[in-house]
């Protein structure tokens, strides 16, 4: 099958393209070794053919300034690479052409077979934008269509042609390989000599490698040497010849948009008139923590019916699997360890549903880019950069896609920074902890007669994770040298309707992301736990069974308490309650006992699967409801003591202790990807494990 | 006689001569921002953070130590 690349500018519109071209029938990967997401997908072209379809990161040129961009020069520069396209779809913003083309003409000199697509067609006539496209393709030497990716304009046009494109390559023929730039003297010394050291025919693909050799993953390190020496012997400046080169090739085809577009005057558009408003000293940051308020009310408000519903199915679910079934193991492990399991998951569908989709809408209209222009100079202080803004607002779902989405940051340290203190805000992961332990430490009152306290209480506890946050980023600022230099150069879009179908398709691929893989680790820790509760040495087993029953017959207790009780003490002999007897006397300083480090343990899994923990010790089943669980977990008490277990002071040691721990497997995984090694994990891991232990042991000791 | 663009105050245009550091030319020319472009400052960061400007009717934001080096002749009034 053959590969077709989309590339383009970043704002070129080319994802809503890809949309189009693709449907739903795309697939979500990462570039390999690198974080960068590839979207690919298959596309049929007008004669039943099918062609790999694979999105580029958006990109300026191929001198890169970002993890996106290096993508980008990397497959381009290496013909052997998987995703090597046979062709190229380059997307262009209609609207702003001439600051568009750079890239065009850089993979156009690699002998790629090109087409232009030119982007927002719609848009371009609305603002009197006309372009002769057959004057642009004889000078640009390609075929040129204009489209939309916004309506589907010229769609079907534009698979015919890239089918004609194909042609010629699948025949075998050569593409007339014209180079649009003329190399200056000390290029062309350079570029032959790395051509016949290193056997590559393009002369440009030489002029890359010299360039970008250093950090070429494809080159041996004794290719590396080679094209160093070249480069020394021949005084090779490669800043200033990129230059040079982007100078001259805007002068080669400004010239051909002057012949082949025609605009209007510039005037006060309406996204000028908006960022009036939104980009306003005063006015910007009071509608963006607004627009944040806004969102978090949302995500609470909305989700909580879904979120019932979904809780009041698997409980219905699991009630009439125990009633059809035979009591026994496998009922309770269909039951209690996989039904219960399954809902944690699906419980928290509504949430990121919901969020993503605020977020994404944020961003489809142009406003996220605001918000980093506004707190970019706030973000410095604190060792970040204006595109953390984006991270830690997405931290408030979940910490996974926050942390993949610092890759547009171009400094190391900056993002490096963000990637550490992104899972201190609290994600959506904490809601139902902090939902049932909240109520241990502030009563349902009004405050001020219009406030609820708990709601406030709630807000604290996301305030105290973004204080964290900032704070020990301030921190890492001090600590982490860097000679990177740091910069914020971006486009902003323009304002514009969001259009649904990529909203949409957000968040279909993030939900289902969370689904698949956060949902499976879940899963399988909701199995192993219940293993862990419900097996143990059997000679100890026994033993607690036979207690429970001789004090159950003593004290003249109903059948259902004797249950109870007989479950409360095999748990304390299984496995599970050995483990979290083996870690209590760490943790009994911080007002935890061994049922609460079994629910620490497990939350390692996932934080949500306190809760599911908590359930299953307490033998409340498979319930995930949060009322049900508060209030066994207030009839808790110390067995030998007779005292409450969930004292306030607990209650709130174990809140503080979730806003600051990392307690999740998933976000390790990403973070030692994106960094490429263990170290800054265990780093992350090891930093926020303390701060959530010192700060558990000064709330405990302070309150109690 | 050109002064850097943070010279220019919030709504006032002028036309880009050249630039003061390399670094910041190669990444800026990269997104179209050339010797010779037409530049507007449409709004200043609060805490005097980054430039946003208007060149030649696309929209982009610096920082100002960037923007620092992005030399302009100002329109005549």
């Amino acid at each position: 099958m053959n590969t077709i690349a989309l590339a383009g500018n970043p704002n070129s519109g080319k994802s809503s393209l890809f949309n189009q071209l693709t449907g739903l029938r795309q697939k979500v990967a990462n570039f390999p070794g690198v974080t960068v997401e590839k979207k690919s997908g298959k596309m049929q072209l007008p004669a039943g053919e099918d062609v790999m379809l694979v999105d580029f990161p958006g990109a300026y040129s191929l001198y890169p300034n970002s993890e996106d961009e290096r993508v980008v020069l990397n497959v381009l520069a290496n013909p052997q690479d998987p995703d090597f396209p046979d062709a190229v779809v380059y997307v262009a913003d209609l609207t702003n052409l001439e600051k568009h083309l750079l890239l065009l003409t850089q993979i156009k000199d690699l002998g790629l077979p090109c087409l232009l697509a030119l982007n927002m067609a719609d848009t371009a006539q609305q603002q009197g934008i006309s372009v002769d496209e057959k004057r642009l393709a004889s000078l640009l030497q390609m075929p040129v269509l204009t489209v939309s990716g916004r309506t589907g304009y010229h769609i079907a046009e534009l698979k015919q042609a890239i089918a004609d494109l194909l042609r010629p390559v699948q025949a075998g023929h050569e593409n007339a390989a014209t180079q649009l730039y003329q190399p200056g003297p000390t290029e062309a010394a350079t570029l032959r000599r790395v051509q016949q050291a290193l056997g590559i025919e393009n002369p440009y693909r030489a002029l890359l490698t010299a360039h970008h050799a250093e950090r070429l993953p494809h080159l041996a390190a004794d290719e590396r040497s080679a094209v160093a020496s070249i480069c020394e012997a021949e005084n090779f400046q490669s800043l200033r010849l990129q230059i040079a080169e982007t100078m001259h090739r805007f002068a080669i085809f400004t010239p051909v948009l002057q012949a082949g577009v025609t605009k209007k005057a510039e005037e006060n558009s309406l996204s000028d008139r908006l960022d009036a408003v939104f980009t306003h000293r005063i006015f910007a940051p009071l509608i963006f923590f607004a627009t944040m308020f806004v969102v978090f009310q949302a995500v609470f408000a909305w989700a909580s019916y879904p979120m019932d519903w979904i809780e009041m199915g698997f409980g219905w679910a699991a009630e009439s699997l125990k009633q059809v079934l035979p009591a026994g193991l496998l009922t309770s492990l269909l039951t209690d360890g996989l039904l219960a399991g399954l809902g944690g998951i699906v419980v928290f569908v509504p949430q990121i549903a919901i969020l993503f989709f605020l977020i994404t809408l944020l961003e489809e209209v142009g406003y996220m880019s605001r918000a980093v222009f506004i707190f970019d100079k706030l973000m410095q202080q604190f060792g970040l950069n204006g595109r953390s803004v984006v991270a830690l607002v997405s931290g408030g779902a979940c910490a996974i896609p926050a942390i993949m989405s610092t890759r547009t940051i171009g400094n190391w340290k900056e993002r490096l920074i963000t990637i550490l203190v992104t899972p201190l805000i609290s994600c959506s992961a904490r809601i139902p902890v902090y939902t049932v332990l909240i109520g241990f430490v502030v009563p349902p009152d009004r405050v001020l007669g219009l406030f609820n306290a708990q709601g406030l209480a709630f807000m604290g506890l996301y305030l105290l994770g973004i204080v964290a946050a900032l704070g020990s980023a301030w921190v890492f600022k001090k600590i982490l040298k860097s000679s990177d230099p740091s910069w914020l150069m971006m486009q902003l879009p323009p304002y514009r309707l969001p259009v649904w179908r990529n909203v949409w398709q957000t968040i279909w691929e993030k939900t289902s992301a969370f689904v698949l893989g956060a949902g499976k680790v879940i899963l399988v820790a909701s199995v192993v736990l219940w293993g862990l509760a419900s097996f143990g040495p059997s000679a100890k087993m026994e033993a607690a069974k036979a207690a429970a029953t001789s004090i159950a017959e003593q004290k003249n207790l109903t059948e259902s308490d004797s249950a109870d009780l007989v479950a409360a003490y095999k748990i304390e002999a299984s496995f599970a309650g050995h483990l979290g007897k083996f870690i209590e006397p760490v943790i009994r300083p911080l007002g935890f006992d061994w049922k609460i480090g079994i629910a620490l343990i497990t939350s390692f899994a996932a934080r949500e699967v306190f809760v599911a923990t908590m359930a299953t010790i307490y033998s409340i089943g498979s319930t995930d409801d949060e009322a049900t669980i508060h209030s066994r977990l207030a009839e808790a008490r110390n067995p030998q003591t007779g005292a409450k277990v969930y004292t306030t002071a607990t209650a709130a040691s174990l809140l503080i202790f979730y806003v600051f721990a990392l307690q999740c497997m998933s976000t390790l995984a990403v973070v030692k990807r994106e960094t490429g090694g263990w170290k800054w994990p265990i780093v992350q891991f090891l930093f926020m494990g303390l701060m959530a232990y010192l700060g558990s042991w000064v709330v405990y000791s302070l309150m109690s | 006689m050109s002064n850097s663009v943070t010279q220019l105050k919030e709504g006032i245009s002028g036309r880009i001569s050249h630039f003061t550091d390399d670094h910041v030319a190669g990444k800026l020319m990269t997104m179209g921002v050339m010797p010779g472009s037409r530049v507007r400052v449409v709004r200043v960061a609060p805490l005097n953070g980054g430039y946003y400007l208007k060149v030649d009717g696309m929209s982009i934001v610096v920082r100002s130590n960037e923007a620092h080096n992005i030399m302009t002749i100002q329109d005549k009034e």
